[in-house]
């Protein structure tokens, strides 16, 4: 079934989907979308689920830490300053391996006060324990979702999705809306390997003393190394019931490319407009996706760039006092390639604070690409003077 | 039964999450604290300022759980004429009322009136203690004498009360307009304290038909409850014209179906409830009727109500007005020269004082009714009794200076109010009771007998209380202590009233009632102040789920785990939960 729908009804859809069991979620721009349309699924019955309203977000992500840590299939959905007001729940989450999936419209981080587009709030969180999926169409955002309930209950690691503020969240695609049957049949309802359960009482959450915090952190740590394969599992599946999937990174029209465009979130899509002109004037230019942020594929994007010649990396974030984000974690993931094989990687700041990324503006990165001879350790901010 | 959760998987023995592989009690979380909650019934406002003594958040609790006959039974331990006070009370119980910070007073006085008038429908099985060899006299049977015969017989006593007027009441028959307490009403709350074996001599006026030596030689005790029948004096030129009257004896006189003729326009002098009940009765015999009152509304001692309703019913008030001198005219009073008064610095009573300007004014009248205030005439008792123009002195238990003589109500210095009288005789009924047992007790003991600082409880002193208080400390619960957003806003139920214009066409009840339905709806808005209801709130909100309920109702904390975080206190809607320092 074919409806058009923009990006945060396409979440509530995946949610619905889901069989999603109690949500709790505090509204903000550019997210209430969200919080409407599941209220609105809650209330008029054709999402079962208990809503539960509180009074900000470190409640919410409280409330579903709660629910999913009593063995149920729990949601959430914030952004920006509300992502940043549930940071102590995250690491909470993901320390007590509950199999949260939520979603962060991504949105600037104030000051100054912004309520566009950037990826800061959801990658200042990187390190809270929890996989970070980044979607580019409305397509992908109901597909994900569901597909991310799977991946999390099957390692019991949290999942968080990220959609652009405005340029997706509120902009109307059609999507294929997922068959109940179908879904039912691909993500059951949730067995949980740990629970609160009267039956069997333990208490959750108690202090761990230094003889055991780091056996489970290394545990952690093992089942994030498991993410990509599980992932690549996870949506075979889904591909053979529904006949898409995204991969953790999706290379596209890289095969013999003199350079590569690395992309996450809807700038991929104009990308793939600007490689297609580029390709139909006989230039050898691709693009890599990364889609999974967390844990980083490092073996598969090592793969994808090894002898490409020249990447341009385009951030729409920085880190303050060293650079655009996704490029160093892949000078990092890049380090130890042969001389040879390493690409010459530049790095480019933009779009912050939802300013626009058209064409033109990836066009002048090829250039600026092409005509560098050292690769910036300092990435250039792109439409910025100095 | 699900399937065991691995406790111990993996290479290395520690399971996956942060769970718990032995009991809780492997780390008492409990022993952090340094205070806990403790359960401590507290006192309801209400309650502590009940000049009767009524445990009136327990009764209304009963009706709560709609355990009518208990409430009523529990009413009628310390109230002999709730039909009464729920009509003529001014109810301080409601003044107190907690609920008045949220949306209005829980409406007592209209509970209460509803209890009374159903306990005529269905009375209360009749009480008797054990009985005992001791007569007692009560001389009186007003409120104070009614209530101190009432917990006597209630106690085993014989009774025998001395009432000079033709038929008992005193000045709830005497003073107390029809329109506000009907005669077969109070004729039914009497017959509940005959009913108690109470014999009421009427028309026997104590000290001129029978000598008080003779009581004094034929009863173990006497209790002097003769009340306040001098109206107080202006002391101003022209009081003795014709026309000029005091406001009690007008009142007497239409009491017991005289109908005097007034004139045109009678003119009301004072701000209390005689002076009210003048005003009202006086536009029932067809006078217009103008109510002149030194200070202010504000300062006003009369009910408000009563001064809403005779401002309904048509009474004009001329306030700041002090009467200098009365004229006369063709052998009667004409008019009253009033000074025009100022408020001045507040006296004794807290009330703004008035201050002479100077000016005068004049109020034309055909009938005067003084009504100042009353005083007790003392010089019939016992040369040997101490007490003042304010009336005979007392102790915490009705006694007087002389041995076995006790007294209550108007006749002493205390406050003149049906409620206060009914307390009164309550306090000396206790008195009598403790002194004929020989039982020696100390102030502790008997402050355990009180709701805080309030009037003595019955129930308590014949150990017959059915209220069960957890570990109850004698705090008042103020609002402070009251958790408003754990209540629903309900608004107060009004009284219902006749139209004014048919009210003052005759002496029928002006206030019908509050239908039994809408009383026991205004029961349920009581807060239930310090008291425990087995609301759950705590038990709801107590973070570490330290709190459980027992099949009998009562909740238990378990110490092991109980933090001390004071939230269960914090939350408890009514107060009745206590942080304490204290170890257990």
């Amino acid at each position: 079934m074919k409806k058009v729908m923009v990006g945060n009804h396409a979440v509530a859809w995946g949610v619905r989907l889901a069989r999603v069991e109690v949500i709790s979620a505090y509204p903000i721009t550019p997210q209430t979308q969200v919080v409407e349309k599941l209220s609105e699924m809650c209330a008029d019955g054709t999402l079962p689920a208990r809503f539960i309203k509180v009074e900000s977000e470190h409640s919410a992500m409280a409330a579903v830490i709660g629910a999913s840590a009593a063995g149920v299939r729990a949601f959430t959905a914030s952004s920006s300053h509300g992502l940043l007001y549930m940071h102590e729940m995250l690491h909470w989450a993901g320390g007590s391996r509950l199999p949260i999936v939520m979603v962060n419209v991504n949105r600037s981080v104030g000051a100054p006060w912004n309520i566009w587009t950037d990826q800061n709030d959801s990658l200042s969180q990187r390190d809270t324990g929890w996989v970070q999926l980044y979607c580019e169409t409305n397509q992908e955002v109901v597909d994900t979702t569901i597909v991310a309930f799977k991946l999390a209950e099957s390692l019991n690691v949290p999942v968080m999705l990220m959609l652009d503020g405005f340029y997706l969240s509120h902009t109307a695609e059609p999507v294929d809306v997922p068959d109940q049957e179908l879904v039912d049949r691909f993500l059951p309802k949730r067995v949980a390997t740990y629970k609160l359960d009267t039956e069997q009482p333990h208490a959750f959450g108690a202090l761990v003393k230094p003889d055991a915090y780091m056996e489970m952190r290394w545990m952690q740590q093992e089942a994030f190394r498991q993410v990509p394969e599980a992932l690549a599992g996870i949506e075979q599946d889904w591909a053979r019931m529904f006949g898409r999937s995204y991969g953790a990174i999706e290379s596209y029209r890289a095969d013999d490319a003199e350079l590569l465009l690395v992309t996450s979130g809807t700038v991929t899509s104009t990308a793939r407009a600007v490689v297609d002109a580029r390709r139909g004037n006989g230039e050898k230019i691709g693009l890599l996706k990364i889609k999974m942020f967390r844990p980083f594929p490092t073996a598969l994007v090592r793969d994808a760039l090894r002898g490409v010649p020249r990447v341009a990396v385009l951030d729409r974030n920085v880190s303050p006092g060293h650079g655009g984000i996704f490029a160093e974690e892949l000078r990092s993931a890049l380090y130890d390639l042969p001389d040879a094989e390493r690409p010459e990687l530049f790095g480019f700041v933009l779009g912050l604070g939802g300013r626009d990324i058209t064409p033109a503006v990836i066009d002048e990165i090829i250039e600026q690409t092409r005509a560098g001879t050292v690769p910036s350790r300092e990435d250039l901010w792109v439409g910025v003077n100095p | 039964m699900s399937e065991s959760m691995p406790t111990t998987p993996g290479p290395h023995a520690v399971p996956q999450v942060a769970m718990s592989t032995m009991s809780t009690l492997a780390t008492r979380t409990g022993s952090w604290k340094y205070q806990r909650p403790v359960y401590h019934d507290r006192v309801a406002p209400c309650n502590a300022r009940c000049p009767v003594g009524i445990d009136i958040e327990g009764y209304l609790n009963l009706l709560r759980e709609g355990r009518v006959d208990e409430a009523r039974d529990l009413l009628l331990q310390e109230n002999p004429l709730p039909a009464v006070t729920g009509r003529v009370c001014h109810h301080p119980c409601e003044n107190s009322c907690n609920r008045r910070a949220l949306d209005g007073a829980v409406a007592i006085h209209a509970v209460e009136r509803m209890m009374g008038d159903l306990a005529h429908q269905r009375p209360a099985p009749v009480f008797k203690g054990t009985p005992r060899a001791e007569r007692v006299a009560v001389v009186g049977s007003g409120p104070a004498g009614l209530a101190c015969a009432y917990h006597l017989a209630r106690f085993g006593y014989g009774v025998t009360v001395y009432e000079a007027a033709p038929e008992a009441g005193g000045m709830l028959r005497l003073g107390i307009p029809e329109y506000r307490l009907p005669r077969d009403v109070l004729d039914r709350d009497i017959a509940r304290v005959t009913a108690h074996g109470v014999e009421i001599k009427c028309g026997v006026k104590v000290g001129t038909d029978v000598p008080w030596s003779e009581l004094t030689s034929a009863y173990e005790a006497v209790c002097i409850s003769t009340g306040a029948h001098t109206s107080r004096a202006l002391d101003v030129p022209g009081e003795n014209l014709p026309g000029v009257r005091p406001g009690l004896a007008f009142l007497r006189d239409v009491n017991s179906g005289l109908r005097p003729s007034l004139g045109e326009r009678v003119v009301v002098v004072g701000g209390g409830n005689t002076a009210m009940d003048c005003a009202r009765s006086a536009m029932r015999l067809g006078a217009k009727v103008t109510v002149a009152y030194r200070r202010t509304r504000e300062q006003m001692p009369a009910i408000k109500e009563e001064i809403e309703d005779a401002m309904r019913e048509g009474a004009e008030f001329v306030f700041l007005a002090n009467p200098v001198e009365f004229r006369e005219q063709g052998g009667r009073v004409h008019a009253m020269v009033c000074e025009r008064m100022a408020l001045g610095e507040p006296d004794a009573s807290g009330r703004r004082r008035p201050v002479p300007t100077g000016e005068t004014f004049v109020i034309e009248a055909d009938t005067v009714l003084t009504a100042i205030g009353e005083s007790a005439a003392l010089q019939n008792f016992f040369t040997d009794v101490e007490g003042s123009d304010a009336g005979l002195r007392v102790d915490a238990l009705g006694g007087t200076s002389r041995n076995l003589l006790y007294a209550g109500g108007d006749v002493t210095d205390l406050e003149r109010t049906v409620a206060d009288a009914l307390g009164a005789g309550k306090r000396a009924a206790i008195g009598i009771d403790r002194h004929l047992r020989h039982h020696a007790g100390d102030t502790a003991e008997l402050n355990a007998l009180r709701f805080a600082d309030g009037n003595l409880s019955a129930a308590r002193w014949t150990g017959r209380d059915p209220v069960r208080r957890t570990a109850p400390v004698n705090d008042v619960v103020t609002p402070d202590d009251v958790n408003y957003t754990q209540f629903r806003r309900a608004p107060r139920h009004g009284d219902p009233h006749l139209p004014s214009a048919a009210a003052v066409q005759s002496f029928d009840e002006v206030n019908p009632g509050m239908p039994e339905a809408v009383a026991m709806e205004e029961a349920k808005r009581c807060l239930n102040c310090g008291v425990c209801i087995e609301c759950d709130v705590c038990m709801i909100f107590c973070p570490d789920a330290a709190i459980t309920r027992t099949d009998g109702g009562a909740y238990v904390i378990a110490m092991d785990y109980c933090k001390g975080c004071g939230i269960c206190a914090a939350e408890c809607p009514r107060g009745a939960i206590t942080m304490t320092q204290d170890r257990p």
